[in-house]
This record gives structure tokens, sequence and C-alpha cells, in this order.
């Protein structure tokens, strides 16, 4: 093993012309947890989105597992072990949990033993996997979500606000959910407008703001800069 | 009264898989086939002249329905590539008219060389009587091949991984591809699937009476008005919509007068727009 499980560089994207996104450096190891944190709007969703070949790059260059992955189209990217999972869900509404959870895993058949951890660790998916998808709740459908990128057996899981549309609550809850798939080994990657709770389960964060990385280091590190407390913490 | 029922049926199960096809295309890309019954009759031209030319029937309709679901790729790959990149309002309207187009070129070309072909396949024999009733052997065949057809078909869409693929980007287009599943390739197979049972449909109806070359813009109509009551982009809607409306066209039809029957079907789609967008059943 050598070098980053994900590289990124010099990575620019926008819509209609106009870049949104600028010049973005990151990487991360294999194991981690890394937060993105910033406020709504400030360009989280476009850096994740380009980063996974769902949107076009204008610059830049993002190489995952040794793999230039802007040459290849988003299924193709998502084939290739780094699964993405929007804030929009993007469920299938008219199908069951169970058929959901399936789909995660094309082309493979769905693998036994990962759908009993996503039971294990989302047991209220369990109690509905004949319902449909578009009758669950806004926290079940997250669970769903996460779920179905978990079928493919990522190496990466990007989760873009998983948060959203949650009550405080539920949205800790989520969140522990997180960390015990974190200590299933997986790498992570998760974009947050609610940084406290991202930087409570991340190892490292970086601070997105006008579509550009202000600052990055450690949870803790960020936990106490000034700027970052004043910004994002209240405090 | 039974017999037109039996015929109503037989013929509403045409239709249902005409719905199908059409639904199908429409749910996968948002392009109403307005070409969909012009494919059939393309297909069952090409069967009726290799017939005349001495191939043997089943070959010649294995090809027929074969050049149906070609014809669907080629359209899928060429000319609809710009209506799938347009993610504007104007994307439906794009699709409809294209189609429109290729409609007009094979019935253009069907009226300019082969104006007097038709195909028939008529199955010889005397009625069956089942339940009291006379049932021609022709119907009795086309219903046991389209129960066929519609069982694979549920099948397929239910159980396969390349079914539940196909009904996933009908439902979220962008949830697919983040499965890892490519909606462009889906959209090619499933436009040829629907080319090749539009055909299947043609060959169907040769078995009961012959299918002239004129007949496509009357199947595209009838696929259109069974997709909006079954509603767009669900399978079994279009089915269970097929089969009332035959047996609605039908009845009308005996009991009334075709040009009658032709109205009651308009109106049915209308009062299900009205009354019932999202049509009979929900999507996939």
């Amino acid at each position: 093993m050598s070098g980053p499980l994900l590289s990124v560089e010099g990575l620019s994207a926008g819509y209609l012309g106009e870049d949104v996104v600028h010049d973005v450096d990151l990487s991360v190891e294999a194991g981690e947890v890394v937060g993105i944190i910033g406020s709504n709007g400030a360009g989280k969703t476009t850096m994740l989105r380009a980063m996974c070949g769902l949107l076009p790059a204008t610059a830049g260059t993002v190489r995952f597992d040794g793999v230039d992955v802007l040459r290849l189209k988003g299924h193709q990217v998502m084939r290739s072990g780094m699964v993405y999972v929007p804030a929009e869900r993007h469920l299938f509404p008219e199908m069951s949990v169970s058929e959901n959870l399936a789909l995660g895993s094309y082309p493979k058949r769905p693998d036994s033993a990962q759908l009993d951890l996503i039971y294990r660790t989302f047991p209220r998916l369990k109690e509905r996997t004949r319902q449909h998808a578009g009758t669950l709740s806004g926290g079940e459908q997250q669970m769903l979500a996460v779920g179905r990128a978990l079928m493919a057996k990522p190496s990466l899981l990007i989760l873009d606000e998983p948060t959203t549309g949650l009550a405080p609550l539920l949205a800790k809850e989520a969140y522990s959910a997180l960390g015990e798939l974190r200590g299933e080994g997986l790498t992570v990657i998760v974009a947050e407008q609610q940084v406290p709770l991202a930087l409570g389960l991340a190892d490292r964060g970086y601070v997105v703001d006008h579509g550009r990385v202000t600052l990055s280091g450690t949870s803790a590190d960020l936990a106490a800069d000034p700027q970052v407390r004043t910004a994002y913490l209240g405090v | 009264m039974g017999a037109v029922l039996v015929d109503g049926f037989v013929l509403g199960l045409q239709f249902g898989i005409l719905g199908v096809g059409l639904t199908l295309v429409y749910g996968l890309g948002g392009v109403v086939n307005l070409a969909h019954g012009q494919m059939a009759v393309m297909a069952a031209i090409v069967t009726a002249r290799l017939i005349d030319r001495g191939v043997s029937t089943a070959i010649a309709i294995v090809i027929g329905i074969a050049a149906a679901g070609l014809l669907g790729i080629i359209i899928d790959r060429t000319i609809m590539q710009p209506v799938y990149r347009d993610q504007t309002d104007h994307r439906v309207l794009l699709g409809l008219l294209l189609m429109l187009g290729v409609g007009f070129v094979i019935d253009g070309v069907l009226e300019w060389r082969y104006p007097i072909e038709a195909l028939n396949l008529r199955v010889g024999g005397d009625p069956v009587s089942l339940f009291g009733l006379k049932i021609r052997r022709g119907s009795i065949w086309a219903s046991a091949i389209i129960g066929l057809i519609g069982v694979a078909l549920v099948l397929f869409f239910r159980f396969t991984t390349f079914g539940r693929a196909t009904r996933s980007v009908i439902q979220d287009e962008e949830g697919a591809r983040l499965c890892g599943i490519n909606p462009a390739m889906v959209r090619t197979v499933i436009f040829g699937l629907s080319g090749a049972l539009a055909g299947s449909v043609a060959m169907i109806q040769a078995m009961t009476s012959p299918v002239v070359s004129t007949a496509g813009v009357g199947l595209t109509i009838f696929a259109l008005i069974v997709a909006v009551v079954g509603g767009l982009g669900s399978v079994s809607g279009a089915f269970l919509a097929g089969i009332l409306l035959g047996i609605v066209n039908t009845l009308s039809a005996f009991y009334i007068g075709t040009f009658v029957s032709s109205i009651i079907l308009v109106a049915a789609a209308a009062i299900t727009i009205l009354l019932r967008p999202q049509g009979l059943l929900s999507r996939a």
C-alpha cells in the first residue's frame, strides 16, 4: 500500500460554465473518517459530485485506489468502490426496502452477510423489509440510503448531509449508527453543516467556504479553532 | 355477446403488450414513441415479404420481430441521444416530434414500396367449443402466446437483476446511477425489447386478421391510449388498461359502430387524465 485511498488535486467544478468549487486539494487514507464542513451553499455537494464523476470537473485530478476517476462515468465510479449517498437520498419509492437494498449490490447478487450487517446496524429496516421506500419516515429513508450504499461493499462511503430533514434526536442517532459502521473499518467522507456532529465522528476535517477549502486539520484542532468556533459552533 | 367478449379480451391482450412497450420507453427516457405501431407493422411486412420469398414461416416471424427490436436499438442510439441529453421541459416534446417523424418515414416507405402487402398468419381448423362458446383457434393461440409473454415480462421485471434495474431507472434515474446502473444501457436494451414486443403483437394479430401495411397509425394511437390509461411508466397498469379498453372497444364497435368506439377510447384516456392523472396503477 502506498499513498492515500483517495487524493484530489486542484479540483474545480460548477454549473452552466461557472465554477462553484475552486482548486480543491483533499486526501483520505484507508480507515479514516473525514468531515467536510461548511454552511449551506458553501459548495460541499458540488465538490463531492465532481469527485464521484456525477458532475463534470473543469480542472484537477481525482485518484481513487490508483484509478483516475474523472475518466469514468458516474455509474462506473460507484462500481469501483466509491459510493455516494446524496442528501436527497434518491431511493426507489415504489420498491420495497429489500428490493432497494438488493439494487445496491448491482450487478452482483445481494450478499447475505452484508445484508445481515445492515439489518444489525439498522434494525428498523429489518422490521420493514416489505414496505415501500416511499412510505418510510425521513429517518428510515436515510438508513435505507446508507444501507443501499453499503450493499455495494464500498471501500469509500461518501455521505452528503446525512442529517437532512431529520429532527435533532434522529440526527444524533444517525451519527451513532455511523460510529458503529466506523468500527467495522469503513472509510467515510461525510459532508455536514451540523458541524459539532461531524467533528464528533470524524478523525480529520476540511472547512469549505465559498467553494474553497479554507482550513483543514484534526477534528480536535478544528473544534479548538477560534474561526470555526465563531462561524460554525456558535460559541 | 360471449363471442364478442372473447374477441374483446384477445384484442385487449394485444393492446396491453403494445401499451407495455410504449410505457417502458416513456418511463425510462421520457420519449413518447409515436412510431410504436409503425414499428409493429414494419415487422409484419418484413415477415410477409420473407414468406413470399419462400422463407419458412417460423424463421420469417423471428426475423420480423428481431428487425423491429433492432430498429428500436438504432433509434435509441442515434436520434434519441439529443433527447436524453436535454434536461429541460422541451425534452418530451422533442422526443415526441422525432418519433412522429420516424413514424412518417416508416409509413411512407411501406406505402411507397408495399402498398398492398399484408401479413396473414391465420390459424386453420374449426372453432373450438369452450364454456359453450365457439372460439376461433387463432384467438386461443393468440391468448396463450400473449399470456406467456405477460408472465415472462412479470417474472423479468420482478425477479431478474436487469428487470429490477430497469424499474429503478424508471423510478429514480440518479438513484440507479448511484447503484452502479448505467441508465443509457438500460434505455437501449429496453427500446429494443419494446420494438420486439410491438413486432410480436403484429404477428399475434395476424393470427386472427391480416395486418395491412397502413395499420401503423391506428396501433400507435391504441398503444398511446392504453399507456395513458394504465399510467405512463406502469407495466401492470398498461396490461390492465389494455384488457379493459380492448373489451370496451370491441363491445362498442359491435353494438354501436367502429367510429364511436374510437371516440369512447379517446374519452376514456381524457377522463383518466382528469380524474386519475397517475393512471390506473402506479409506476413500475
